[in-house]
């Protein structure tokens, strides 16, 4: 089979070209276009490129095939070109006996009288084959003359224009300036302009006016971000291992990376280079090795009972799955078991590519407990400045400063603080609840219930959460329950409290506590109603194992009793709520001892509390300092800060800036391609089966590629991708691009170029931006501005009737793209609007606010090493950090995201879907995300606009429009007529005016604020709003 | 009248007949709202037997051998070696691989022959023992996958790789809704007694792979948000929330009118349906208008907001208001270890929920038109894990054949299917496999696997996958 052949090609593109732009218009029959994808829809199945599915020895999808003589009779052939009569192929397609019909109507792809027709008429005309158009090279064709040359800004109008102009149709006009800023912002930037960036482009009175807006966005370094978030789908990052466990893994210097190579219009062949196969360059750098995460993105799977070698294949397989999307543009995924039924990859073919990722120095099970899976490479990120850490420094030398100053609410903090202790111990009673059951489910040992109600651990687990159901025999409590104690009992004969080794012998440390109540009995603690904590403190005060430590589900920390031994130990727990006794006939505590090293406790016993605690988390110095009221004031302060509520904003901004610092300035985790010291050889695996290796491979491309040397490396695969004549990979990746800023392809199956990929609409303009791509040296920049320079970019989006009912997808862009904001793009704007945007480029993934319990109802929480099975909640500036950042758990992905399409990230993800459902709204609506966004925004109008320009200025702040009367009246309106509702009623004004972390930041008009509110979340579910027109 | 509402009312109509013309019935807004989705679906293809599932996912892979799959002869076989030749080449899980003996547990409960043809329940399950004229059990089921994460992945996708449609998302993609406040596909999740967490489970199992995302499977929850985002935000009054909505409704209207925007008059619809949820899930997931023998009839649990009897007791309250496909996820059927604690209260939670919702299908007539399929992802070894009769020892897990019942949707009622060897280990007669098992699904539906596919990268994908599947016709009525 020969598809590629170099001194045939002049002739075949121009043909082809005419072809492609003439196809409606024309009678004149394609091959490619036309004929192509009739065979590989209806015939290729038992006709095609699978040998083991082939049907009578025919191929119809080489040229020898399809002119080839008959097997039972050879004098007379499939095709005789020019004569459909004697053409066997017609016969059969045209055959009224339905033994003789073709396709069979088993096969359920009868051809339609049209297609019929068509493959007639080609047969009549000659029936010329070639080869398939994605794999002749690209070059740079001519311009189309067109007609209405003063509409054309450029070379891309010239193709498009000249198609509309042979479909009768009209471009559109150039879409107003608030519009294209609008739209070039969120194209590039995935951030909206502000009103000021609107207002100073619409006043811009030089002629070249939009080309400055163009390179003043093009060099944001928010246009890296935008890029990534687009890259990011393809390399399937995400920030857990996937598969079932799905423990957490540190990948985001690679996504640094790639932020900082598009901010620094590093060329894409270099770009992609870096990522194929950097490890392997001369002399590489850090960076170029933190570049091959790239091919270590895909899922890692360490759960017990997979077969280590059966994983390996996994890797390497999506490996091959990812480079051919991406890359080629193929589908190479089904030769893994079989030769492609409608590609002509071979098994063979997949193995070879294969070859080339399959000699990573990597395990089959590895990954877990947080630990990146090998290879891997600590380093510094690529985003890191000077002038940040500069300037984080000095950031945090502010804030530490006001921790030595007095701050105004401390006395609130000290009185709490006092009543709490003069309170402590009040109509104290400790009723002990009897033990009925005690489980610890993934764990062969357990702890068993004695006689008298409490529970022994003889043989502790590494680690383990134990299930303790307890029935609540107290006769004599009539009052409400006000929390649980847990008493740990010193071994009667060791003395000691727990069986810890390690750091902590003879100890243990509870990472965490569950309780549900309820008047049934239940084994486990349901997360769905767990009761919460209000307190908890403990016997023994330890500042590396505080009481508190039990409220963060986390394993990295915990509460553990010192010294463990001798006398008994326990840990309070306080209810947010008191428990009505009647509701309270059963509990269930789940005590997790996650921290390994079996520290886990010997013997405890759970009591019902009446009454208040006795206990108390402050040490005794503070104590007295407060009691006593003389008190160090300096020791109080310093408390102040390190526990008061009201002192938590501050120790959120330090904690997160010294993380920060810490990014900015020290080496960090992330996974890395390298090669095994002896290559491993790979093995054609019979229907993919990795216990079923055949014959060895060594790494190579299809022959219908073009050629590559023998003993090729990895990095000979990349630099062969990115070698200007390769015919695919610009092509794929323009055509990438310009489904980015179009929001539909040329290639509309954008991750697929083979023969059931879609054609593209205009095969000429593919070649162009291509060709010029491939000059420019991979200049991506240059190539998206070029794009966005041109007429039809530039058109407005509006569609009339006629227009939507004879292109209703807008394939040949008579007007401009519109279409719905991606998910990140939606959450980052209202960010963005409001003011609460934290614009810091990189760094470690940020976990906003999401509902409880998401993680943990599908996790192996409490039963695994693995990190990332409890969400817990980031503070401060975490929560206002563009969408990219946020923590990408794949088999729970962030929720917000996931309704509006964004892909789980467990494979890799060329086009996402673009929905409009009722679960949209209510994001939109009601995540506390948005919520908070409205009331912020509404309190940045009411303390920066002047009150007469305020709804003006709040319509054009999300919209990037003026408002018309009637919306402005209809605003208006809503506006007073909120405020009526809320000044009705102030405490509905101050709820809704508390929904979020962010200082409230109120004005002193509750009522105002709270209409405000109501207005701004109105502007932020308008469907423009979350548009890009 | 305004053109662009005309070039809209046009082309719903035009897929409301053309739906209309197949039978599927009234799509209504569902029509509005998602043209594409009336437009490639394909199916009915026939006079469906059943237009709902209920599927009781058990996962995890329940014990077969315990529960359903018994033979008298497996009392003397207890505590012998299990033949290489019933183990054959099989593949065993990194689990017990390095295990140098592979002894039979006989089950440690016992078993019954239940209803009028006499096939064996466990003591276990006397809920369920007493439903056994109503239900099919298949005793040879197949899989090829011996870890859960494929094996989990390959019934609920068809696929044990990464990135197919659901079974629920192919019949909402297939079907479309038949109710326009509710998803047409909604998951409930519960966690185990016997084991705790149980093993994960993942978006993907519900998700839509490469159909459209708005067929995934719509999570709901216990507690004020039973689906995510549904409450408004507090000191917002249903009034408050309907005036606003009502001028977004303007403001939206009149900018799609302006610029020719059907995907924004989509919306509009999208945001009324928002609202009606608002009310439509609350009163849904309110159980106060049912009676105490309801209660009585799915068990004490069933008062409990989250549990797997709650869940059975929903997915009723779901069929009736025309939900399509209802999937409960109840975790904790791992029994590597400690069987004989965990197994006892595994069934606790399951079986008086899981027959009471077939006899309540039933009283309310129901059951004809709704399938209900009770199983997980594989079964589970004859062999034991861990040390003969040690408190920790398990079974491990078992793909060659594993047990799973149905009932209702022309699915035949009293009825035992396929046989497995001594050590029901491997199938002797009638093997299902589990793309059998999902060709049969669809085909209650009135689809035929074959012809509901989607064009993705170039492959038409459907539910069954490349291998032949075929409609297990030998359990249909």
């Amino acid at each position: 089979m020969v598809l590629w052949g170099h001194r045939t090609l002049g002739p075949l593109l121009l043909t082809l070209v005419t072809a492609g732009c003439l196809r409606d218009a024309s009678p004149v029959v394609d091959y490619n276009y036309d004929v192509q994808p009739i065979l590989a829809d209806n015939c290729y199945a038992c006709h095609g490129p699978d040998p083991e599915s082939r049907e009578a020895e025919l191929s119809l999808h080489t040229e020898a095939g399809l002119y080839a003589s008959l097997r039972d009779d050879t004098t007379r052939h499939v095709i005789v070109p020019g004569n459909p009569g004697a053409s066997e192929f017609v016969r059969r397609i045209t055959d009224k006996r339905p033994q003789e019909r073709m396709p069979p109507p088993e096969a359920q792809h009868a051809l339609t009288d049209s297609e019929i027709q068509t493959l007639t008429r080609w047969v009549a005309q000659g029936a010329e084959w070639k080869p398939h158009w994605s794999l002749i090279p690209q070059k740079l064709p001519d311009l189309p003359r067109v007609r209405q040359r003063k509409w054309v800004q450029n070379e891309i109008d010239h193709f498009i224009l000249a198609r509309l102009e042979r479909d009768g149709l009209e471009p559109a006009e150039e879409a107003d300036r608030r519009t294209l800023i609008r739209r070039l912002h969120l194209d590039l930037t995935g951030l909206p302009p502000s009103v000021e960036d609107v207002r100073a482009f619409v006043a811009d009175s030089r002629p070249d006016a939009y080309e400055h807006l163009v390179d003043r966005i093009l060099a944001s370094p928010h246009f890296g971000e935008r890029m990534a978030v687009h890259w990011l789908d393809l390399a399937r990052y995400a920030d857990t291992n996937g598969y079932s466990i799905d423990g957490g893994r540190h990948m985001w210097l690679w996504r640094d990376w790639v932020i900082h190579a598009f901010n620094i219009n590093k060329p894409f062949d270099e770009f992609v280079i870096e990522q194929l196969a950097g490890d392997l360059l001369p002399d590489a750098t850090d960076a170029q090795h933190m570049a091959t995460g790239f091919h270590r993105n895909h899922m890692i799977t360490h759960e017990g009972g997979t077969i280590p070698e059966e994983n390996l294949v996994n890797y390497v397989a999506d490996r091959v799955k990812t480079t051919g999307e991406v890359f080629l543009g193929l589908t190479f995924a089904c030769a893994q078991c079989h030769d492609h039924k409608y590609d002509p990859i071979t098994q063979r073919d997949y193995y070879r590519l294969f070859a080339f990722f399959n000699s990573v120095p990597e395990r089959g099970l590895d990954g877990d407990g947080g630990v990146n899976s090998v290879p891997r490479l600590e380093t510094l990120s690529p985003l890191a400045t000077e002038a940040e850490i500069e300037q984080v420094k000095a950031d945090l030398a502010m804030l530490r400063a006001e921790t030595g100053r007095a701050d105004s609410t401390q006395g609130n903090w000290e009185e709490r603080e006092r009543s709490l202790l003069n309170l402590r111990g009040q109509n104290l009673q400790l009723h002990p609840l009897q033990a009925t059951k005690v489980t610890t489910p993934n764990s062969g040992y357990t702890g068993e219930v004695q006689p008298d109600g409490s529970v022994r651990i003889d043989e502790p687990a590494y680690f383990a959460a134990y299930n303790v159901s307890l029935l609540n025999v107290a006769e004599d409590l009539d009052a409400a329950i006000t929390g649980l104690r847990v008493v740990f009992y010193p071994h009667d004969v060791s003395g000691a409290l727990g069986h810890g080794d390690g750091d902590l012998p003879e100890s243990f440390v509870v990472t965490s506590v569950h309780v549900r109540a309820g008047a049934l009995p239940a084994d486990q603690v349901d997360f769905h109603s767990t009761l919460g904590l209000a307190r908890v403190t403990a016997s023994h005060i330890h500042p590396d194992y505080a009481a508190e430590n039990v409220l963060d589900d986390r394993r990295h920390n915990g509460w553990s009793p010192h010294p463990a031994r001798g006398a008994p130990a326990h840990l309070t727990l306080t209810f947010d709520e008191p428990l009505d006794v009647r509701e309270a006939s059963y509990f269930t505590v789940m005590l997790n001892f996650g921290a390994g090293n079996r520290q886990v406790a010997k013997h405890f016993r759970v009591l019902a509390m009446e009454g208040i605690d006795d206990g108390t988390t402050l040490p005794s110095e503070v104590q007295h300092a407060l009691v006593n009221g003389s008190g160090d004031s300096d020791l109080l302060r310093q408390v102040f800060y390190e526990r008061a509520e009201e002192a938590a904003p501050l120790r959120h901004a330090i904690a997160n800036l010294e993380e920060r610092l810490r990014v900015l300035t020290e080496p960090h985790p992330t996974m890395v391609m390298a090669v095994t010291d002896v290559p491993r050889p790979t093995r054609i695996l019979y229907r993919g089966q990795y216990d079923q290796p055949i014959d060895s491979v060594s790494p190579g491309v299809p022959s219908w590629l073009p050629p590559m040397q023998e003993d090729a490396t990895r990095l000979d695969l990349a630099e062969w991708l990115m070698h200007p004549s390769h015919p695919l990979t610009a092509r794929v990746t323009v055509n990438r691009f310009w489904q980015m800023l179009f929001g539909r392809g040329l290639v509309t199956t954008a991750a697929d170029f083979g023969a059931r990929g879609s054609l593209p609409t205009h095969p000429a303009l593919l070649d162009w931006l291509a060709a010029t791509f491939v000059e420019t040296g991979f200049d991506t920049k240059a190539l998206l501005k070029t794009m966005v320079m041109s007429a039809t970019y530039r058109q407005s989006s509006r569609a009339t009737p006629d227009l939507l009912t004879r292109d209703p997808q807008n394939a040949l862009l008579a007007r401009g793209p519109r279409f719905r904001l991606q998910a990140e793009f939606i959450r980052d704007q209202a960010l963005a609007v409001s003011g609460l945007l934290v614009r810091r480029l990189g760094g470690p993934s940020v976990r906003p606010y999401q509902p409880t319990g998401l993680w943990k109802e599908v996790s192996h929480y409490g039963s695994t090493p693995a990190t990332a099975q409890t969400f817990v909640q980031d503070h401060g500036e975490k929560l206002y950090r563009r969408s990219l950042y946020t923590y990408w758990k794949r088999t729970a992905p962030p929720p917000g995201m996931m309704v509006f399409d964004a892909p789980t990230r467990e494979v890799c993800t060329v086009q996402r879907e673009n929905t409009n459902t009722p679960l949209q709204a209510l994001v939109l609506l009601n995540d506390p995300q948005f919520v908070e966004a409205s009331r912020a925004f509404a309190a940045r109008l009411l303390s920066t606009v002047p009150e007469t320009e305020r709804v003006v200025y709040a319509f054009e702040a999300v919209t990037g429009r003026e408002p018309d009367r009637e919306d402005r009246q209809r605003l208006e309106i809503r506006l007073a007529e909120e405020m009526r509702v809320f000044e009705a009623d102030p405490a509905r004004a101050r709820a809704i005016l508390s929904v979020g972390a962010s200082s409230p930041a109120l004005s002193a008009d509750l009522p105002t604020h709270a209409a405000w509110t109501v207005v701004a979340s109105l502007l932020f579910n308008l469907s423009e709003t979350i548009t890009r027109n | 009248m305004n053109p662009l509402l005309a070039y809209e009312r046009t082309i719903t109509r035009r897929t409301f007949l053309g739906q209309s013309a197949r039978g599927i019935g009234r799509m209504g807004l569902a029509a509005l709202l998602f043209p594409d989705l009336t437009k490639r679906s394909s199916g009915p293809h026939f006079a469906p037997k059943a237009r709902r599932i209920i599927y009781l996912f058990q996962s995890g892979g329940p014990s077969h051998v315990d529960l359903f799959d018994y033979k008298p002869r497996q009392r003397d076989l207890h505590a012998t070696e299990l033949p290489n030749s019933v183990r054959g080449d099989q593949r065993v899980t990194g689990m017990t691989v390095n295990q140098a003996s592979f002894p039979v547990v006989a089950p440690n409960w016992p078993m019954r022959r239940c209803g009028k043809h006499g096939t064996w329940i466990s003591d276990l399950l006397p809920h369920t023992q007493t439903i056994a004229d109503d239900i099919c059990i298949v005793k040879s089921m197949v899989t090829e996958a011996i870890n859960h994460d494929p094996a989990i992945t390959f019934i609920n996708t068809g696929s044990q790789q990464i990135g197919h449609a659901s079974l629920g998302a192919w019949l909402s993609y297939g079907l479309g809704s038949e109710n326009e406040n509710l998803p047409a596909y909604v998951v409930l999740l519960s966690q185990g007694s016997g084991k705790n967490p149980g093993q994960p489970i993942f978006a993907r199992l519900w998700g839509s792979g490469y159909l459209p995302s708005r067929h995934q499977g719509v999570l709901l929850r216990p507690g004020v948000n039973p689906v995510l985002y549904l409450k408004d935000p507090p000191g917002i009054t249903r009034g408050q929330r309907r005036r606003m909505l009502d001028d977004l409704a303007a403001m939206n209207q009149k900018k799609a009118e302006d610029v020719g925007s059907p995907e924004t008059l989509a919306r509009i619809s999208a945001y009324e349906m928002a609202y009606r949820m608002q009310t439509a899930v609350p009163d849904l997931t309110d159980f106060s208008d049912e009676p105490e023998e309801v209660f009585d009839l799915y068990g004490p649990q069933s008062r409990r907001a989250g549990s797997y009897a709650a869940n059975c007791l929903l997915a009723r309250r779901m069929i009736e208001r025309g939900v399509r496909f209802v999937q409960l996820f109840h975790r904790g059927w791992d029994q590597h270890i400690a069987l004989q604690k965990q197994l006892p209260s595994q069934c606790l939670d399951v079986d008086q929920a899981s027959a009471a919702l077939v006899k309540d299908l039933k009283r309310r007539g129901l059951l004809e038109e709704t399938l209900v399929v009770w199983g997980g992802e594989f079964g589970r070894t004859i062999y034991s894990q861990g040390a003969l009769g040690h408190p920790s020892s398990g079974r491990d897990h078992h793909g060659r054949c594993f047990s799973l019942w149905m009932a209702g949707g022309g699915i035949r009622p009293g009825f035992e299917y396929g046989l497995t060897d001594d050590y029901s280990y491997n199938v002797l007669e009638n093997p299902v496999h589990i793309r059998d098992l999902n060709a049969t699904l669809l085909h209650q539906l009135g689809i035929d696997h074959n012809r509901l596919t989607v064009k993705f990268r170039g492959l038409d994908h459907k539910l069954t996958g490349v291998e032949e599947a075929h409609v297990v016709r030998d359990i249909l009525l």
